[in-house]
């Protein structure tokens, strides 16, 4: 007993200290997965990385309570994707020089997608330019926006130099491997129609010449009577042979577009992770999904 | 007033991308007064419109018609701003809000 008391104060300093360090430890906040998946990668354990958005809110579109905004406006490192993506970024005040944009150094590799037009009042019809926002889903985007994150790490001094530059060159080469991989998969497949459940394919399809159609259906939902009807529809004006679903929707779904010709894919988009998988691991299995689905 | 709203738009992030806002709603506060603007993309200002504000728990405290000029003052000392604000803007058509913490509110007075 004599000897139980220091032994639990020892217990008890080394756990307030852990505990402590882990609350110094700077933060990092992303807007969406793929960001916090580069971010975590390139810190280790020198940062605490923060993805916000509720797993069943889309982060594109997540209205952030003020505790919330409250809370990244105090992160040392604000990671935005840039592109549009995470509409709340426009509507609060962020500390600039904490603000990190991971596409300005790609603008130019934007893909603008078509106008909504119509009109305000009495004024003239018009139309808004929007910007695609799924940029990771081409690797080489994917890559140059980890880049962005590395540096603005290091320019902070959030993580150390060398053991960024180092982390940075894996996550490089996983990425490389990555696209190569994705270049096998979709090897052959440029010349079929193919058909996206959303709008978020913009940068894969331009990485590997894929033809990709897209419709505005909720992820993961049982189609309706009359999305189906849309689906047959565009199915008979592409030549369709490939459904591209955001997330896995209920068994019965795959056979209503299998019944229509097509083959299905799961390609989730990572705006938020997979559970179970890493970000390399769900890419792999939705290219594993791609190659399956050439060979049927 | 005019230097702490070009200090707000200096700590405020520019938008990222010629996305789809086709209501852009900012707020601006002194200290004293949060002041809210509304425009639609294409620079025109909104003249009709309802604004909400709202506090952090989401309940809303007032709503006041926009002026015709797009902006709208609210005193801070007629809400209970403890725990920020969210400022809506609603046209009937397009809405779109800004959020104003506790900590926007405090920097504010200290410049």
């Amino acid at each position: 007993m004599p000897l139980l008391r220091p032994f639990l104060a020892v217990v008890l300093t080394l756990l307030a200290a852990s505990s402590v360090a882990a609350q110094d430890r700077p933060r990092v906040v992303a807007v969406n997965y793929p960001l916090q998946y580069f971010a975590e990668r390139l810190v280790g354990d020198a940062a605490e990385v923060i993805f916000p958005v509720p797993a069943d809110v889309d982060p594109s579109f997540w209205r952030p309570s003020i505790a919330d905004i409250s809370t990244i406006q105090s992160a040392d490192l604000i990671l935005l994707n840039g592109a549009g993506f995470a509409t709340w970024v426009d509507r609060v005040s962020l500390p600039r020089a904490n603000v990190l944009n991971t596409t300005a150094a790609i603008e130019d590799q934007f893909i603008r997608t078509e106008s909504i037009t119509h009109s305000h009042g009495d004024g003239d019809e018009h139309s808004h330019e929007g910007l695609a926002s799924y940029t990771w889903l081409d690797p080489m985007l994917a890559i140059a926006q980890a880049e962005a994150v590395a540096a603005a790490i290091t320019a902070r001094g959030i993580a150390p130099d060398d053991a960024v530059a180092t982390r940075l060159d894996a996550l490089r080469a996983d990425l490389t491997e990555l696209d190569r991989q994705a270049t096998g998969a979709f090897d052959g497949m440029q010349d079929i129609a193919m058909i996206a459940t959303h709008p978020r394919y913009q940068y894969l399809a331009q990485r590997y010449g894929l033809s990709i159609s897209s419709l505005e259906w909720e992820a993961g939902a049982m189609p309706t009577d009359a999305e189906r009807a849309e689906l047959a529809a565009l199915v008979a004006q592409t030549g369709a042979q490939v459904l591209i679903w955001e997330a896995a929707p209920p068994a019965e779904a795959f056979g209503v577009a299998s019944d229509m010709g097509l083959a299905n894919i799961v390609f989730p988009t990572l705006a938020h992770g997979v559970d179970g998988r890493d970000y390399m691991q769900a890419v792999v299995e939705a290219l594993t999904a791609v190659s399956d689905a050439k060979l049927q | 007033m005019i230097r702490a709203i070009a200090l707000a738009s200096i700590c405020a992030v520019a938008p990222m991308g010629a996305a789809a806002h086709q209501l852009t709603v900012f707020a601006a506060t002194d200290c004293e007064m949060v002041t809210v603007e509304a425009k639609f993309s294409n620079g025109n200002p909104v003249m009709l419109a309802d604004v909400r504000v709202l506090d952090g728990n989401n309940t809303l405290l007032m709503t006041l018609p926009i002026n015709e000029d797009g902006t709208v003052a609210i005193p801070l000392d007629s809400v209970d701003h403890s725990g920020g604000l969210v400022i809506e803007v609603d046209t009937g058509s397009h809405d779109n809000y800004w959020i104003v913490t506790p900590d926007d509110i405090a920097r504010s007075c200290q410049s």
